[in-house]
């Protein structure tokens, strides 16, 4: 199995990123810190999925003169592309969000947002 | 079993990019960690065009480094510097 | 005590997930599935079918140009969202004109000044060549955005409003999905289907690829403008 990990060592790193971002949504209470955590799990699955594009030599799928194969997997790269822009969309948004829980709570820290109910 | 240059490179850059992540959920200052995760997206962006996806670098670079960390430092700036 | 409970979760459902990444096909491999049924084929006869030399842009533009429609979509709600979440009283606090927000080193003024031009000049050089190197519509309105985001730093947001004055900045808002929608109507009046393609390499395909690219490049651009200078207005 680490014989396996260490060939496939793009996908591990994916998966501790993932973790450490899924740990910062958890266990922090800052909702800021929060968002950090939900884009750092975020660029781990991207990462994910670019990873599963590349081939071995592979270069940039970018035809015309002086191209020469193999290229990598243009699909995954579509789909992040997509991905990135709709995860900055939604990072506007919520950040917009907590602001105003700034104003209307005076606070951003989760427990004390449950404490005011 | 023989590593290529590439490989160690690749390796050299996950690492950092570990650190970096570790280092956004470990900093109490949220400038602070704003501006590692803009780091950790820069470093990010290097992987891809290390692996063939020079448009997807791109857009990391200037909406991960760029764009998410500008909003960032807005949403700290209107709100408080400093978790408890 | 919380902390060691969720760090003791998260290593046990490391555990699968780690267990699931060895057992897929080996990293790189040109044998693994996601590379060898419609990719090749993308890659083989993709520039031409696709009117872009840069296959991503095909495949954003042309094979999957519904998605990117969506996406677009996505992008304006969100600036919308924003916007209606964030209301503010209406008039902002009076800027005197020119002044920057922070004290800055004239250093940085004069070089974001002497600077600017090229940057959109860069910017719009990604637009346009999206289709033959990488780059594209929305990496470009993002450059342009970020231009207008250090503008408004250093400059003072009047210098930087000029740029995208408040008269059509809802029209460039909606750029992006209203170039889709129209490019999208002109290929169904020309092939029959939305968002169809006259058969490639042709002078026509290529001007409503850039046609697309253009407005999700400006639409890109203010809308991030937009977000960037209403979460600023808020107190």
């Amino acid at each position: 199995m680490i014989g396996a990990l260490w060939s496939n060592f793009d996908y591990a790193v994916s998966v501790v990123l993932f973790l450490i971002g899924l740990y910062c949504v958890i266990a922090k209470n800052n909702l800021i810190k929060k968002f950090m955590g939900l884009n750092i799990m975020e660029t781990s699955v991207f990462a994910f999925i670019v990873a599963i594009g590349v081939v071995d030599r592979g270069s940039a799928p970018i035809m015309g003169p002086g191209a020469r194969g193999p290229f990598v997997n243009p699909i995954p790269q579509a789909l992040i592309l997509t991905g990135i822009v709709v995860a900055v969309s939604t990072t506007a948004l919520a950040l917009s969000l907590i602001v105003r829980v700034w104003h209307q709570c005076g606070t951003i820290e989760a427990d004390e947002l449950r404490e005011l109910e | 079993m023989t590593i290529e240059a590439s490989r160690l490179f690749d390796v050299g850059l996950m690492t950092l990019l570990v650190l970096c992540a570790l280092a956004v959920v470990r900093t109490k200052d949220l400038l602070a960690a704003a501006i590692i995760f803009s780091a950790y997206s820069l470093v990010m962006c290097l992987v891809w065009d290390h692996r063939g996806a020079p448009d997807v670098a791109m857009t990391e670079a200037a909406v991960g480094a760029g764009v998410t960390t500008v909003l960032f430092l807005l949403a700290i700036g209107k709100t408080v510097r400093r978790e408890k | 005590m919380k902390k060691a409970l969720i760090i003791a979760l998260l290593a046990v459902a490391a555990i699968p997930l780690l267990a699931a990444m060895a057992s897929m096909p080996r990293f790189g491999s040109p044998e693994q599935p996601a590379y060898t049924h419609v990719a090749s084929r993308y890659l083989q006869k993709g520039a031409e079918e696709a009117g872009a030399d840069n296959v991503v842009t095909g495949v954003i533009l042309n094979y999957r140009g519904f998605d990117t429609n969506g996406e677009v979509t996505v992008i304006f709600t969100a600036c919308a969202a924003t916007a209606a979440v964030l209301v503010t009283s209406g008039s902002r606090k009076k800027e005197k004109p020119g002044e920057a927000t922070v004290p800055l080193s004239p250093v940085v003024g004069y070089v974001v000044r002497l600077l600017a031009p090229f940057i959109a000049l860069f910017a719009f050089y990604v637009v346009l060549f999206g289709e033959v190197s990488p780059g594209g519509g929305f990496q470009g309105g993002t450059i342009f955005a970020a231009l207008i985001i250090i503008l408004s730093v250093v400059a003072g947001r009047n210098v930087a409003e000029r740029v995208l004055p408040a008269r059509v900045r809802p029209w460039l808002q909606i750029a992006g999905p209203l170039s889709f929608i129209a490019v999208g109507t002109l290929g169904a009046v020309l092939t029959g289907s939305y968002l169809g393609f006259p058969h490639a390499r042709g002078l026509l395909a290529t001007a409503m690829l850039m046609g697309i690219e253009l407005g999700i490049g400006i639409g890109g651009a203010t809308v991030f403008a937009s977000i960037f200078w209403r979460l600023g207005d808020e107190p």
